[in-house]
């Protein structure tokens, strides 16, 4: 979705750029079973998942996915202006 | 061979029909021929009919696409759905994690209960820090959405003459120039409002039911478009449109050159790109005395079209009374997802 | 010229908008010693359906549609100058709105042109009527016809609302009701004990001009 948004990638190719980005297939991307252990180890969110003291959720998730897909995430941009961190 | 089994479907309207294998493809060709002749397309291919046989008649309640082939979904009026739609009250920050986390979403979009952006720019900054406070919480895409609604504009709740009055009076000259001028409105209070939305981080920002007054009212979204692009170039923007034809309530109104009244869904989606949107919106009305084989083949018609010609992604709109989906407020599960399925594996979208 | 051309003359002039052209088509008539009812009905009101379905299709746009009616008209009173008005039959009087709550009345201003240019007297009763108005207009305008539009769920209701006081005020059997808007469906209107549900403009039409050919 975010390829879509920020690139005007459509499906296939942004599947496939996200693939790569993350060294995944395209069958694990669209499996919930490997992508929930991608998101724990990389800290991109677990959307459904009970929440522990270190996994990550919303903006801290939202760093790590914009430095992965090598995209610029409005909201973090926003964050860092706010915080004084950019 | 044809059998006289026959296989329960519904109407536009959700009611209960069952049909002949003769009856489906009978309304499945007429549906295709429909869209291939409104819009001056290629009609559907007979594997492709033959496809959306087997879809439509496939037993079981809910039907699916194989994992590989799934899309995202975007969403209008998503933050509505659960407070003022479904009575809870939730505010709206937790309904875009309810979305996120229970729903599944792939986004939602945080707008106001009184979806305009004529009222919207009134509590503009509030309702920027609404979707900032859900913007912190959420891992997923936001937009922030409303629609043009250009009516809204119409005296005694806007500045300008109101034209669906003045037409049928036959006041043809003062009813463009009320159009024309509620563009300069429209387009000033969008731009306005996205503003204070992309200050805060919105990912996107919607304009949902472009065009539900008629060109002028398109207009409006692709002149908006064109601006936020220039100004933000970080934050998306998704048209969604309000029917499957520009209607003509000016007529004579063009964007860069072409002429917006009429145009269908392979048209108005080569002016979204040109005015920099990310995603294109794709609608297609429900014919509520037609069958949903009827509906789902002249839909794919239509979508296919645009679909081959788009180069930004195109999200079908599958909400209630569109794109096959029955004209009912609790939609049947097993016509939606066998719409989703069609629409996926016939009109290769990239997202609902 | 024959007959057949100068029909479809009658029908191009409405479809094209040629005010001359029409006038023209009337002169032609008169010295071929035409009917002229024959010529409005199956020459220039024909024009006029066509007219309507090109704008269900998004082939032709709203304006365009009010130029020709106002063509219609000036043909429609050239040949009622030169009848007697008994030969012509009344086609009916619509009384039309959105109803109560609802200030949605683009698609119901579409209504009301489309079935103006058929040559029905219509009163446009705006936006935001309540279901008393509807009811107390058309004994005021003796209406036929009580067409009403809601484009909410929430505001769909107001619509039952027009049905049973038009038959508690006992003008429910002098009527006939339509009904349209986005979440108004057939069943909705055969729950409601409505007479016809539209989908369209064009939907509309039809059923009007079928109730006034059963007559």
């Amino acid at each position: 979705m975010r390829m879509q948004i920020s690139q005007k990638m459509r499906i296939k190719e942004a599947k496939q750029y996200v693939a790569d980005k993350l060294g995944l297939t395209l069958e694990e991307i669209c499996d919930v079973v490997t992508m929930s252990e991608v998101r724990e180890d990389r800290g991109f969110g677990l959307g459904n998942f009970e929440p522990y003291a270190e996994s990550n959720v919303g903006m801290e998730a939202k760093f790590k996915i914009a430095e992965a897909l090598g995209i610029k995430i409005n909201s973090v941009e926003r964050f860092k202006e706010r915080a004084g961190i950019k | 061979m044809t059998d006289s089994k026959k296989y329960f479907t519904r109407m536009g309207d959700g009611s209960i029909v069952y049909m002949t294998e003769e009856e489906i493809r009978a309304d499945i060709l007429a549906g295709v021929k429909d869209a291939a002749d409104r819009g001056k397309i290629p009609p559907l291919t007979q594997d492709e009919m033959d496809h959306i046989y087997s879809i439509v008649t496939m037993p079981g309640g809910v039907v699916g696409v194989e994992p590989s082939r799934a899309i995202v979904t975007s969403n209008d009026s998503g933050s509505d759905k659960i407070s003022t739609k479904c009575g809870i009250p939730v505010e709206r920050s937790v309904n875009a994690m309810i979305h996120e986390r229970v729903l599944g979403a792939d986004s939602v979009d945080i707008g106001l209960e009184d979806y305009n952006y004529k009222t919207v720019k009134g509590v503009a900054k509030r309702e920027a820090a609404v979707l900032k406070n859900a913007l912190n919480k959420t891992t997923m895409p936001l937009f922030y959405g409303a629609m043009p609604n250009l009516g809204f504009y119409t005296k005694p709740d806007g500045p300008v003459d109101n034209w669906a009055v003045l037409l049928p009076e036959g006041k043809i000259k003062e009813a463009l120039a009320a159009q024309e001028e509620a563009v300069e409105h429209a387009v000033k209070d969008i731009v306005y409002v996205a503003e204070q939305m992309y200050d805060v981080g919105a990912d996107g920002f919607q304009l949902d039911t472009s065009g539900a007054a008629g060109d002028a009212d398109f207009l409006v979204s692709l002149l908006a478009t064109e601006i936020i692009k220039e100004k933000f170039p970080d934050m998306g923007v998704e048209i969604g449109m309000a029917g499957e034809f520009v209607l003509g309530m000016h007529g004579r109104l063009k964007y860069r050159d072409v002429k917006l009244a009429g145009l269908y869904p392979h048209q108005q989606v080569k002016l979204v790109e040109q005015a920099g949107a990310s995603i294109f919106g794709a609608v297609v009305n429900t014919n509520c005395n037609m069958t949903f084989p009827w509906n789902i083949a002249r839909v794919c018609t239509f979508l296919k079209a645009c679909s081959e010609v788009a180069t930004i992604p195109v999200h079908a709109n599958v909400g209630m009374g569109v794109c096959g989906i029955p004209m009912c407020e609790n939609l049947p599960s097993e016509i939606v997802s066998r719409a989703d399925r069609c629409l996926i594996e016939i009109c290769n979208l990239d997202g609902l | 010229m024959t007959k057949e051309t100068l029909f479809k003359d009658a029908f191009d002039s409405i479809v094209d908008c040629e005010e001359e052209k029409a006038m023209q088509v009337l002169k032609d008539a008169e010295e071929m010693g035409i009917d002229p009812v024959e010529l409005l009905t199956d020459g220039f009101s024909a024009g006029i359906k066509h007219l309507g379905d090109l704008f269900g299709r998004g082939e032709v746009f709203l304006p365009e549609l009010i130029f020709s009616t106002e063509v219609m008209k000036l043909v429609t009173t050239e040949i009622e100058s030169k009848l007697d008005m008994s030969q012509i039959k009344n086609k009916g009087v619509m009384v039309i709105g959105t109803v109560a709550g609802d200030v949605h009345d683009i698609g119901k201003g579409i209504v009301a042109s489309l079935v103006k240019t058929n040559g029905i007297e219509v009163h446009d009763l705006g936006r935001e009527v309540p279901a008393e108005v509807f009811v107390e207009k058309a004994k005021e305008f003796n209406a036929d016809f009580v067409g009403s539009s809601a484009l909410l769920t929430t505001t769909m209701t107001e619509q039952k609302r027009i049905e049973e006081l038009l038959v508690k005020e006992g003008i429910r059997d002098k009527v006939k009701t339509l009904v349209g808007g986005a979440p108004v469906t057939k069943r909705w209107a055969e729950k409601i004990g409505a007479d016809a549900y539209c989908e369209d403009a064009s939907d509309t039409v039809n059923f009007i001009l079928g109730w006034i050919g059963e007559r």
